[in-house]
């Protein structure tokens, strides 16, 4: 007991780690390739790195009082890392159990809640209008979400995301599972508020949305917040949808799935710089489609495919 | 000048429709130039004539030019100013306003685009346009005292009114239910400071009220009353930051046309050369910023490394990348030096091809279209109204260019292509300007082929007539570009009217937002490429030295580090 105990911690310990000093690297990975797709040099890939001990070097200013507001920003690291603890990175969740699914779902959209909130409470019109775009973003990625994990749930006749991908990994790639990772890639974009769907930031239209009073450490948080649940959204991708190799050995394991990551990481910058942004409502539209197309996967999932 | 028989019928027929009109309050009429109708009236005839010239000769208002001419006439002058492009004539209408009435009927109902004109000169010379819809300030900073009237001749040049403390713009009221959405005065995807209003209703604009001129600084006062006729074509060029030499070029040829001075033809070649580039430079950096404002920042960056060699050919031939300080009264200062030819044509080929896959690239990528089409819509009856010009009247099905309807350099042997759409929307104001975009490239190489030999100024004997005014245009990437001089007796113009292509084209802001989504309206902005401090001719100008000091790239930083240790004042 004692040994599972302090066994799950440091897998959590690790999975947080991993997740926190990962994704700037991650985050300067893709802005490296966005400058190359741009004909730019660009910054150094670790820059990320330095925008945040810049920013959580500088004055704490707050546009409104309130304990609720001045803890929002770590709050929604927090909810990132939490998430980070339910996912499996190399070998089981660490703080996986039987129904894990459903809270994974949850907790994925705490972040976004979060920083509506945060939005709301600056009582900035562009952060308003940011916060309920965010809302707007929140209710139509959601179901495209719970959809595709639903179709893990089907196949494999469990809640636990360790059982889903043990189910992926024993009877291999099938056609329901493809499509409902493909959905799932396509919500990623949306969730890591990248173009055409950064409509919630939208800094050309409403000068960052939420974050347009957030400066300084606050701002640090945030965006932090933002690059680890990119990171561990795309490492759910990988590791329920797509989890073979499988060898067994937690290190190998680990290097496959993070160089599976950075290739999926490269297709959401790919998408980002071949597009313009789309207009909330045209965004709706679209992921209204992308919900319906996934009820295919569940439909290929009933009949066994 | 001589008149033909051609120029004699259409004159006969603006007279006509005027005399028909005016019940006896035409003055005078005059055809100084070939181009132009000089007519002039008594106020109370003002509405009636330019109804007549709109109605029935589709006459296009193109701006309002307040004059002090008391200590010459002891009146006041307004002139309203038309095109009648088909014919290619302008018409001016001058009508007198008494010191002790200072008023004049408001021709907004007639001709909706005269609204700003007419509020600048309420605020220039102090002539208040009767019935004016709404009479705000529009030029004058909101804390300058009432009543002082800077374009008045007997107003300092150098003059400073009081501080004031607490002054607010006079900003509409959002109509109720409506909430306000501000925009600027700084704002991400506007260069330049401007205050819009926008009234939202969720995410749905349902009109918007805008504070602009944060930029003005008396440009045209200086011109009448500091600087000298030659002096002038630097400060006109140092009125926009992109172009500049389309508006030195329009106050010189101005200003030619009223002295009678015949620019050598090589002149007028290497100015089609350099005015033509620019249009190459700007509509690439419009692109640039559309695709910015859409989040499209690989547009953005894939245009402007196109753009760049043009800018370093600029510099080749003038030893700027911009402001480039080659036009003078009667030709150039600089000549076109041989040896660019090859560069150019070499340049030329390059941003051509890239140019058209930039425009495949945009033609095929469907979240542009979804974004662009139907997106500011400016209907085609809209855009007359308001008398819009340049790329977004003909995005709107009205085709209008300078380069056509009033030729000027070379546009007379090497005819521009004009491109029009009929959607009148984000998108086909794109096609409008990459269609232009490429035509530029062909009429560059076809004025490099046949770039003339000889001389590249005119020698000028005489001094400029005074008492003669001028009107010239030239179509700048933004629209028409529009100078007016009326000439002085002391070497330099009695009054410079400058009116850039965005100062009507803003004016159709309100209707291309309206019932636009909040997302859609930095696009539409945008959609217009404008100009704010083209439009506020704005300049600073060291008078108390007034003279040229060159600083190293290591003095500009101590001078900047010694500004930010002082406490950022400069």
């Amino acid at each position: 007991m004692t040994t599972w105990i302090i066994k799950s911690l440091l897998l959590c310990l690790l999975n947080v780690t991993i997740a926190l000093f990962l994704s700037p690297l991650c985050e300067g990975l893709m802005r490296k390739l966005r400058a190359a797709l741009h004909s730019r040099i660009g910054p150094p890939i670790t820059q990320p790195y330095w925008d945040l001990l810049k920013l959580l070097g500088k004055e704490d200013l707050r546009g409104t009082a309130g304990i609720g507001y001045e803890c929002l920003p770590a709050l929604t690291l927090s909810s990132t890392l939490v998430l980070a603890t339910l996912i499996p990175m190399g070998t089981v969740p660490p703080l996986g159990f039987a129904g894990d699914m459903i809270v994974v779902i949850y907790v994925a959209a705490m972040s976004a809640v979060l920083i509506m909130l945060s939005g709301f409470a600056s009582a900035s019109p562009y952060a308003f209008i940011g916060s309920s775009r965010e809302m707007m973003m929140l209710l139509s990625v959601e179901p495209v979400l719970a959809i595709a994990l639903c179709v893990g749930e089907f196949k494999a006749k469990t809640l636990a995301l360790s059982g889903i991908q043990n189910w992926q990994m024993r009877n291999g790639p099938s056609i329901s599972m493809a499509i409902a990772g493909l959905a799932f890639f396509l919500a990623l974009q949306a969730m890591a508020g990248k173009l055409p769907f950064d409509i919630a930031e939208a800094d050309q239209e409403i000068m960052g949305g939420p974050f347009v009073e957030q400066s300084g450490p606050r701002l640090a948080l945030f965006r932090w917040a933002i690059w680890v649940k990119q990171l561990v959204l795309v490492f759910l991708l990988v590791e329920v949808f797509f989890p073979w190799p499988h060898f067994g050995n937690y290190v190998v394991d680990l290097t496959a799935m993070l160089m599976k990551a950075v290739i999926v990481l490269v297709l959401v910058a790919l998408v980002d710089v071949v597009n313009p942004r789309l207009r909330i409502d045209q965004a709706l539209g679209y992921y209204v489609r992308v919900a319906f197309s996934s009820l295919a996967a569940l439909a290929f999932a009933v009949i066994g495919k | 000048m001589s008149v033909s028989a051609t120029d004699e019928a259409r004159v006969m027929r603006v007279e006509e429709v005027v005399t028909q009109r005016c019940n006896g309050a035409l003055l005078s009429a005059a055809v100084p130039y070939a181009d132009t109708i000089h007519l002039t009236i008594e106020k109370r005839a003002l509405l009636k004539i330019v109804e007549g010239l709109v109605n029935e000769l589709q006459a296009r208002f193109m701006i309002s030019v307040g004059i002090d001419k008391r200590p010459l006439t002891g009146d006041f002058a307004v002139v309203q100013l038309f095109s009648l492009d088909r014919e290619h004539l302008y018409v001016l209408l001058e009508s007198s306003v008494s010191e002790k009435d200072p008023t004049i009927d408001s021709i907004t109902a007639v001709v909706t685009g005269a609204s700003w004109s007419e509020r600048e000169f309420r605020d220039a010379i102090g002539v208040h346009p009767e019935g004016h819809p709404d009479p705000r300030r529009l030029l004058l900073a909101d804390d300058w005292p009432e009543g002082l009237y800077p374009l008045r001749r007997d107003f300092p040049y150098n003059y400073r009114p009081p501080r004031a403390e607490n002054v607010q713009p006079s900003m509409r009221e959002p109509p109720s239910g409506a909430t306000v959405l501000p925009m600027g005065p700084f704002f991400p995807v506007l260069e330049e400071p401007a205050y819009w209003r926008l009234f939202v209703d969720g995410e749905t604009i349902l009109g918007c009220d805008s504070r602009l001129f944060f930029n003005h600084r008396g440009i045209e006062k200086l011109g009448d009353s500091v600087l000298t006729y030659n002096e002038i074509p630097f400060l006109a060029e140092r009125i926009c930051g992109i172009c500049g030499f389309i508006h030195s070029t329009c106050y010189c040829q101005a200003v030619e046309k009223a002295a009678a001075i015949e620019v050598p033809r090589r002149a007028r070649y290497i100015r089609t050369i350099m005015l033509e580039l620019e249009r190459i430079h700007s509509h690439l950096l419009w692109l640039g910023i559309a695709g910015h404002i859409l989040g499209f920042d690989t547009m953005l960056m894939q245009t402007w490394r196109i753009r760049e060699p043009v800018m370093w050919l600029c510099e080749q031939i003038s030893g700027n990348r911009k402001t480039y300080g080659m036009n003078t009264i009667g030709g150039l200062r600089r000549d076109f030096p041989d040896d660019i030819k090859p560069k150019l044509l070499e340049a030329l080929a390059e941003i051509e091809k890239q140019v058209t896959a930039v425009r495949d690239a945009v033609v095929g990528d469907t979240t542009l279209h979804v974004r662009t089409k139907g997106v500011g819509q400016l209907t085609s009856e809209w855009a007359k109204k308001i008398c819009v010009v340049g790329p977004p009247a003909r995005a709107s099905g009205v085709a209008i260019d300078a380069r056509i309807d009033h030729p000027y350099a070379a546009y007379d042997e090497i005819p521009p292509h004009i491109a029009t759409q009929e959607e009148g929307d984000t998108w086909a104001r794109v096609l409008v300007r990459i269609t232009e975009l490429l035509d530029s490239v062909r009429i560059v190489r076809e004025a490099l082929t046949a770039l003339p030999e000889g001389p590249i100024c005119a020698e000028i004997h005489e001094s400029i007539p005074p008492d003669r005014v001028a009107v010239s245009v030239v179509e700048a990437p933004r629209g028409e570009a529009l100078h007016f001089v009326e000439t002085g007796g002391d070497n330099r113009p009695y009054r410079w009217r400058v009116r850039a292509p965005t100062y009507p084209n803003l004016q159709a802001v309100p209707v291309m937002v309206a019932n636009v989504n909040i997302a859609d309206v930095p696009i539409t902005l945008g959609s217009l490429d404008p100009c704010f401090s083209c439009t506020e001719r704005m300049e600073t100008l060291d008078r108390r030295t007034g003279q040229v000091r060159v600083y190293s790239p290591a003095e500009l930083l101590d001078l900047s580090r010694m500004t930010i240790r002082r406490g950022g004042t400069r």
